[in-house]
């Protein structure tokens, strides 16, 4: 065998650069496809409209409605400014906090939420106390919120601290020389500049908190949210009876990333 | 004094960057500091501009001390080596950053913009986004924007390092020019000797942390204080020698021997090392009393550089004009007219 040949010389036929990576991800793309068109398919065969004017549908709706945005909204307001000062402070502890940040990630939903549950339930001195106070953190709206927050609040804080990361600390320095403060300077240049990741984050968060379940469940298991209501419908009437709930969901979702990407001019979700 | 830097040291745990450097500037003088990478000179300037609190020492701006106060509090108008335009804003908005934190009204702010965009002839470019910018508008973006509110001080890090050559020629006479209908005080930092000897009124050459020279440009260009300025500032070869006399001063180098400004508190016998502008070294010689053979010729366009090795052993760089000599080639060396400083 020449050298030639054995190096692929110039009779091997020449392959696409990116044809087994090409390969390998139609895979997965298949994968993905194959489920999401089959539960469509099933649209066919059920009264979607029907479905989702019940009364527990419109609650559930209703529910997830006021709950996500305000847990995506809590979620923002805390953790874009954790994530500011995890990108550009150094401190004692800091891999302690990081570890703390991606927590809820790695705990499963359903341990995530007996967790909050063991912090804030009923006969915990905070739950206790809320309760007293009329202000129940478990089976309330509010103990959903709390769930979702926990389990989707991560994201943004991921998401923007690598935004924040990617601009120049020069810049801040250049604003600082220019006569503004930290704050105006954060407000001014930092977050109009991390801004594309910071929207991708809460898009991200927002998603993750219409959609949760195993934490709900175990905080708030009523009132029903949309994820909730789904699993109580599979369990009394199988697939079909879901399959209104389910749509809407993926509906709502898809209709904030469309939104978030026609005006927040975000290209796609995971660009940065 | 606009700025004095009084006994500056900064230390990042263990490390010392800059140790006792004073320095200070004159309303509406060009200082340069100039210095190898890594001098502490960036440093220095962080200190001035408050981005930094130094370990010891102080900073005064216009007589007040200012060591602890924060950036936005001290008028320093600031350019870095890499641009800092805010990439999100355009042209104008950026140079009406700084005036908008000073509280000027719009209609102050958007004259004062166009005076300062005319001022760097970028009169045209007000809607533009940096990204849309060549590197030299960028710079000169900057210049306005640094400019315009009027800082006590411009310090200049490194301000031309990251452009091309001819670029960087035209817009270091832009600079001059500019801090000279401005008369704003200026403090430029670079580790480009030509760039500071030509924009400086004085010159301030550190080393390892320290100030190592402090002068007018040609004087210390001439007459270095010590061995490091002397082959930082231009070029210079070291030849070791002896002193052979202190009335007139003299030093033997081999077999010449050469009259000298000085040599310091010498004695005759002394040992010294000479340092000899490759320049002012003439190949003229007889070849009695300093000879060697040319070793290399490399021609740089507009001059020669000879490396020639001298019968003492030492090696000597030669500058020539023109019809240089051949590799292998005997040549006399004429030290006589030669600028040696001894040390």
């Amino acid at each position: 065998m020449s050298v030639g040949e054995r190096f692929g010389g110039p009779r091997a036929t020449r392959q696409p650069g990116l044809l087994v990576p090409a390969l390998l991800g139609a895979l997965l793309v298949i994968y993905f496809t194959l489920p999401f068109v089959a539960f469509v398919a099933r649209t066919g065969s059920v009264d979607v409209l029907g479905g989702l004017t019940t009364p527990e549908a419109r609650g559930a709706i209703r529910n997830s409605l006021l709950t996500a945005p305000v847990s995506t909204t809590i979620a923002t307001v805390f953790g874009v400014p954790l994530a500011y000062v995890l990108a550009r402070e150094t401190f004692p502890g800091k891999r302690l906090v990081e570890a703390l940040v991606i927590l809820p990630l790695i705990v499963p939903p359903v341990v995530g939420g007996a967790m909050v549950l063991t912090a804030v339930g009923r006969f915990t001195p905070i739950g206790s106390a809320a309760a007293a106070l009329g202000v129940p953190l478990t089976d309330s709206l509010i103990g959903v919120v709390l769930a979702q927050t926990f389990v989707a609040a991560p994201f943004v804080v991921i998401t923007a601290r690598a935004g924040f990361g990617a601009v120049d600390e020069r810049l801040e320095r250049a604003s600082r020389s220019l006569g503004y403060g930290p704050l105006a300077t954060f407000w001014y240049v930092s977050l109009p500049l991390a801004r594309g990741a910071i929207v991708a984050g809460i898009v991200l968060t927002f998603a993750r908190a219409i959609g949760e379940f195993g934490a709900t469940m175990m905080v708030a298991y009523n009132p029903r949210t949309m994820p909730t209501r789904i699993w109580v419908d599979f369990i009394a009437g199988g697939i079909d009876r879901i399959v209104p709930l389910g749509l809407a969901l993926l509906v709502i979702t898809l209709s904030v990333l469309a939104a978030v990407q026609r005006f927040g001019r975000v290209p796609t979700v995971i660009n940065r | 004094m606009i700025l004095e830097v009084d006994d500056l040291t900064h230390r990042y745990g263990d490390e010392p960057a800059v140790s006792g450097v004073s320095v200070s500037l004159e309303a509406g003088e060009l200082l340069a500091v100039l210095g190898p990478s890594g001098c502490g000179k960036t440093t220095l300037v962080q200190a001035i501009a408050g981005h930094l609190r130094p370990t010891a020492g102080s900073v005064r701006l216009r007589g007040r001390v200012v060591t602890d106060e924060p950036p936005e509090r001290r008028r320093i108008g600031l350019l870095f080596q890499e641009s800092t335009l805010f990439p999100h804003l355009t042209v104008a908005e950026n140079v009406a950053y700084g005036l908008r934190a000073r509280g000027v009204d719009r209609e102050q702010r958007r004259a004062t913009v166009a005076r300062y965009l005319e001022f760097v002839s970028l009169e045209d470019s007000h809607r533009a986004y940096p990204a849309e910018l060549s590197g030299g508008q960028r710079r000169r973006v900057e210049l306005a924007r640094a400019l315009a509110p009027e800082p006590d001080v411009l310090v200049l890090d490194e301000p031309l390092s990251a452009l091309d050559r001819s670029l960087r020629v035209g817009l270091r006479e832009e600079i001059r020019e500019i801090q000279r209908e401005t008369g704003v005080t200026t403090l430029v930092v670079t580790h480009d000797q030509e760039e500071a000897m030509a924009l400086a009124d004085r010159l301030v050459v550190m080393n390892d942390g320290e100030v190592a020279g402090v002068g007018a440009p040609r004087e210390l260009y001439e007459s270095p204080p010590n061995p490091f300025v002397a082959s930082f500032l231009g070029r210079s070869v070291t030849l070791e020698g002896t002193v052979t006399g202190t009335a007139p001063p003299t030093v033997a180098l081999g077999t010449a021997e050469v009259r000298v400004e000085s040599v310091g508190g010498l004695e005759a016998g002394d040992p010294v090392t000479c340092h000899v502008r490759p320049e002012t070294v003439s190949l003229n010689g007889t070849g009695d009393d300093l000879a060697g053979e040319v070793r290399e010729v490399a021609d740089l366009g507009r001059r020669y550089d000879l490396e020639v090795r001298l019968e003492t052993g030492d090696t000597l760089l030669v500058e020539c004009r023109s019809d240089p000599p051949g590799v292998g080639e005997r040549v006399g060396i004429d030290l006589e007219g030669a600028s040696l400083t001894v040390f």
